[in-house]
């Protein structure tokens, strides 16, 4: 794609999505105006019944232990021990923030539905969509306290092994511990943004589909949506059906590698602002097609 | 009574719009983002279809967590590290660089143990020229991985240098290395340093003037490169001095050591038949390879017919 195709591509979109914004803004200005209220009691609502649950306080806790046991591998240099610290720390965060999220998000409206306590709320005057939002946010919340939490212990870990053996090591005069605690938060808020993106997708499968069906959808979609690079590679080189197949998934899927700094993070690269404000962008524009349609069909299902 | 499908048809343009304005910033973000995107830079030699690795490497591989597998694999390294297994870490080795393109360190350990470890322990000249070649070409893939890094530019350099006395090549990847971001002042000083063993005079005061220009805050480096250029203009045809260098290298490794093939007839040092590499005179066993001089000097006996 050449810049003038790019430029051009971008402005058709944006003239796109303007339009339509600007002729159904009654529909939707009234909609943000008078739907907070509900949206943000059902929130504190979701917030409050996750507080209840004893799995999700174990895995944080059982996270929590591995994070802070990464001191099991002292024997290696500094310069590699870093690596592996940040590496295994920010790994833990994002795996399972991804399965706390499935756990989260994959349980809220399939679980109200058929323990029936969607009832009573939806006989209120809660609209669908604004239920759907508040569970969304109540979900981000709780996913944003966890990651917060992980990535506290993260950076104590850090800044604990930092001190231990910041010092060069006589004879390794070049082999430092460099914690780099501000590209470690970096990398842990964008991880969280990746898990943003996968709740909203998450609950799009959710209001069309039973709970089995949200978490293998949803591990799919993490799986296709973290190896973007692969499916991008082996893209421009095969040819006929295969890749017409890749070429669908890598368009079709969210890149959440996009949100990955991980390896920047490791390796000590360093980081590109722009391409983490467009990542940003475009995971915010890909919620709000998400949710839209998620609402869209939660409008029209049976419950 | 039927529900009006306007909100599908709408929500539908949305998303085609939002789809359209993703497709340009995917572009960008690939673009702006080579160490995540571009694997299988040309020339790189990386094919992530023949990853050799166990299969739950693969499995970490396809869920993105490729430096965790990288991590785990390298760990593996260091116990056969210990257990002496050196033939046996070339292709884990592989795996890492491979899982994880940016991991400087791995590339540079991996060239490392090829050019040096392995080339060291081969008997056969032809195995140690393959291990050495094989070392060199595994740092250009690092270097092709890892351009804007001078550390791995450096060990590329460093390997040619030392271990391959490739001279010129070495000076363009000194160079090379220097000129990137976060370079230290050893890679401007490392640049003259081929054009000295060389006895390039035409490159090597150049060199040293370019050398000087850099890192002018750098009083360490500044006061380096002058009492090297002290030292050439004083003994620029000293061959004496020379021979002396040539010893020290042997001894103390000093870097200014011009080579001894430039003086094949000198009668101060024997070169090794073994290892190819000087010795001094009067000393009995190879410095450099502990081969016992002596013994491999005697006159090889013509075979004797067996009937």
């Amino acid at each position: 794609m050449t810049p003038q195709i790019g430029k051009l591509i971008l402005f058709v979109g944006a003239m796109l999505v303007a339009g339509i914004l600007v002729m159904t803004r009654k529909a939707w200005m009234g909609a943000l105006a008078h739907g907070w209220p509900s949206v943000w009691r059902i929130a504190k609502m979701t917030v409050a019944e996750a507080r209840r649950k004893r799995v999700l306080q174990a895995v944080v806790v059982l996270v929590v232990l591995i994070i802070a046991s990464l001191n099991i591998v002292s024997y290696l240099s500094p310069v590699e021990q870093a690596r592996m610290v940040k590496d295994s720390g920010l790994m833990s965060i994002t795996l399972f923030g991804m399965l706390l999220s499935i756990f989260v998000g994959a349980f809220m409206i399939p679980h109200e539905i058929e323990s029936r306590t969607i009832y009573p709320i939806l006989a209120k005057p809660v609209r669908r969509y604004e239920f759907l939002l508040g569970k969304y946010l109540g979900a981000l919340i709780i996913l944003g306290v966890i990651v917060a939490i992980l990535t506290v212990v993260l950076v104590g870990v850090l800044l604990l092994q930092a001190h231990v053996i910041g010092v060069p090591q006589a004879g390794q005069p070049d082999s430092k511990f460099d914690a780099a605690i501000p590209a470690v938060i970096f990398a842990a808020v964008m991880s969280y943004c990746a898990l943003a993106v996968l709740t909203a997708l998450i609950m799009l499968i959710s209001a069309v589909s039973s709970t089995t069906m949200t978490v293998i959808g949803a591990i799919l979609l993490w799986g296709v949506g973290s190896m973007q690079s692969m499916l991008y590679d082996l893209s421009t080189k095969m040819v006929g059906a295969s890749r017409f197949v890749l070429w669908l998934f890598y368009h079709a899927v969210p890149p959440l590698q996009d949100f990955d700094f991980r390896t920047n993070v490791a390796n000590g690269i360093p980081i590109d602002a722009g391409a983490a404000v467009q990542a940003l962008g475009a995971g915010l524009l890909y919620i709000i097609v998400a949710l839209l349609f998620a609402s869209l069909f939660f409008e029209n299902r049976q419950v | 009574m039927r529900r009006s499908r306007l909100p599908w048809k709408i929500a539908a343009l949305f998303a085609l719009g939002v789809y359209l304005i993703g497709l340009p910033i995917q572009e960008a973000i690939i673009n702006r983002r080579p160490e995540q995107y571009r694997v299988n830079a040309p020339g790189s030699g990386i094919n992530l279809a023949a990853i050799s690795g166990p299969t739950p490497v693969l499995i970490a591989a396809l869920g993105g967590f490729r430096t965790v597998a990288a991590d785990l694999l390298w760990l593996k390294v260091d116990n056969l590290w210990d257990g002496g297994a050196w033939y046996l870490i070339p292709p884990v080795m592989e795996s890492v660089v491979q899982l994880d393109p940016h991991f400087i360190l791995g590339w540079q350990v991996y060239g490392w143990h090829l050019a040096y470890n392995l080339n060291a322990e081969s008997v056969l000249q032809t195995d140690r020229r393959a291990w050495l070649e094989d070392g060199i070409a595994v740092l250009k893939r690092g270097v092709a991985l890892n351009p804007k890094s001078f550390e791995m530019t450096f060990e590329y350099a460093w390997t040619l240098f030392d271990r391959a006395h490739d001279l010129y090549r070495a000076a363009d990847a000194f160079y090379y290395a220097s000129q990137q971001q976060d370079a230290k002042a050893y890679c401007a000083r490392m640049y003259y340093r081929p054009f000295e063993h060389l006895l390039d005079f035409d490159r090597l005061w150049p060199a040293m003037k370019w050398a000087q220009k850099q890192f002018p805050d750098d009083i360490p480096h500044q006061k380096l490169v002058a009492r090297d250029m002290d030292w050439w203009r004083q003994n620029w045809n000293n061959k004496a001095e020379h021979r002396k260098q040539i010893a020290n290298e042997n001894t103390a490794r000093q870097q200014r050591a011009v080579p001894f093939w430039l003086y094949p007839n000198d009668p101060y040092w024997n070169v090794c038949p073994l290892c190819g590499l000087p010795t001094e005179k009067g000393k009995p066993v190879c410095e450099n390879c502990f081969a016992w001089n002596f013994e491999l000097k005697q006159p090889v006996r013509p075979a004797q017919a067996v009937r």
